[in-house]
């Protein structure tokens, strides 16, 4: 098995508007894959597909040759998410959090050790809602790493981070990809695109405008870099 | 069964730390039960406040905690995070379900010993069967409120709902102001209210008075029935 992410086909309505159609990619393992569009492109409803959380109107997913609907427990133990809305329940701290999320997998690291790796092991009495927003996104990526999975989700991986952070976080990643791991992620920052990803998928209105590597991309926009060439795509100058 | 521990002890913590079911549910019962028995005149007035008040606890757990927690929990997508680990989200329902039940015992508990040690009561009624309608009132009530978790849309109409309910109840079903001293039609509104019944059927016990308490258990477990019924058909995870 190449891939460790299939989707074909997938179509998602509400009612009358269409919120993704046709979409088709697939995910090498241990590759970092970038899914780009604007604000309300589809995005977060392709992720919600692809887990399961929204039934798809049409179209088939496999994540780990699982079908995450149905085989869920067993799949959700090799795959970690993290979603854009960090959803704890209120005024729960950060060890509390950590240690119930530890409880969930078979295999989880050592969460004490990532925290103090994070720099946030003087934060572990802090409310989760008392974060700064760098610190909570580093705490979601940190959760959603918990179980050592397979295959990550990261839905607006650094949005809040400042660069300092996000280096971190790149360089996180970096480490998890040399191990083996698949990275699905979501971003706004082309120079983050352009550094982390292997292959990327742009969407415009729920339709799949390109997809293939960044150079392959850029060139096919005629733009400079990755900000350009999404500008360039997303402003429709190729329809 | 670690996860759900861990889950639960939050749920109490987390309960503790926001304290309004902390008032609701444990000072105020006991202040009250503690007030009631210094007007009390006999054994007989003290067994019938403290069946009332007994279920202060289980009205601030089954009417303002649990559907409040659960709509919280679903507009912040607590629920939904859920879905994308090993476990399902209702663990986490289990887990404060489990805890608002806890409280409630507690409440109860606490209700009796400021009775029992404050002022001397001793329950008329068997205990066993005071235990055991007290669980039917608190799991018909709990469903009342799991109902209103399934239906209300968000978690500001599931607070107006859940006051909606629960200060009437507290004030008019006699765990405050006696049934007896209403006006008929306050009466009459007062008797389709399911505390009521619990009520009744709680003080009922603990005179041993049996009789008559037959439509008071129908109508809670009926209660139980529908409630469920509701909340499994229309409960939403997100």
């Amino acid at each position: 098995m190449k891939y460790a992410i299939e989707v074909s086909g997938l179509t998602k309505t509400f009612g009358a508007t269409t919120a993704v159609q046709h979409l088709s990619l697939r995910v090498k393992k241990g590759s970092i894959f970038g899914l780009l569009g604007h604000n309300g492109a589809g995005k977060s409803t392709t992720i919600d597909c692809i887990l399961g959380t929204q039934k798809p109107s049409q179209g088939a997913i496999k994540i780990l040759g699982m079908d995450p609907s149905k085989d869920r427990k067993q799949l959700f133990q090799n795959v970690g998410v993290q979603f854009q809305e960090s959803a704890f329940q209120k005024g729960l701290k950060v060890k509390e959090i950590c240690e119930i999320t530890h409880s969930l997998y078979k295999n989880p690291l050592d969460w004490k050790e990532k925290l103090e790796m994070f720099g946030l092991s003087h934060r572990l009495k802090v409310k989760v809602s008392e974060l700064s927003g760098g610190e909570r996104q580093k705490l979601c990526i940190l959760l959603a790493m918990m179980g050592q999975p397979d295959v990550i989700f990261l839905d607006e991986l650094t949005t809040g981070l400042d660069p300092l952070a996000r280096r971190e976080v790149w360089s996180t990643l970096q480490n998890l990809k040399d191990l083996g791991v698949t990275i699905f992620l979501t971003s706004h920052f082309m120079d983050e695109v352009e550094n982390l990803c292997d292959e990327i998928l742009v969407l415009k209105n729920g339709q799949t405008l390109i997809s293939g590597t960044v150079p392959e991309v850029i060139a096919y926009s005629g733009g400079k870099n990755m900000d350009d060439a999404f500008i360039k795509l997303i402003e429709g100058e190729f329809e | 069964m670690n996860t759900f521990w861990l889950l639960y002890k939050a749920e109490i913590k987390l309960s503790f730390r926001e304290m309004s079911s902390v008032i609701f549910g444990l000072i105020l019962p006991a202040g009250l039960m503690a007030l009631m028995g210094l007007f009390a005149n006999n054994n007989e007035e003290l067994n019938l406040s403290f069946a009332a008040i007994a279920t202060i606890g289980l009205c601030a757990t089954g009417l303002m905690s649990l559907p409040l927690s659960l709509s919280s929990y679903r507009e912040q997508k607590v629920l939904k995070r859920y879905k994308v680990t090993p476990i399902s989200p209702m663990n986490l329902l289990f887990a404060h379900v489990s805890y608002c039940f806890s409280l409630s015992i507690f409440s109860m508990t606490m209700v009796y010993a400021v009775a029992r040690f404050g002022f001397g009561m001793t329950l008329i009624g068997s205990p066993w069967k005071f235990t055991a309608g007290y669980l039917l009132v608190m799991v018909a009530i709990h469903s009342v409120g799991l109902m209103i978790a399934s239906l209300s849309p968000s978690e500001k109409t599931t607070g107006a709902i859940s006051s909606a309910l629960y200060f009437p109840m507290f004030l008019l079903s006699g765990a405050t102001i006696p049934f007896e001293i209403m006006p008929n039609f306050l009466q009459a509104i007062v008797k389709v209210l399911p505390l009521t019944h619990g009520i009744e059927l709680l003080k009922g016990i603990s005179l041993d008075q049996l009789s008559n308490l037959t439509f008071s258990i129908s109508l809670l477990a009926l209660t139980t029935m529908i409630g469920l019924f509701i909340s499994i058909k229309f409960f939403k995870w997100e």
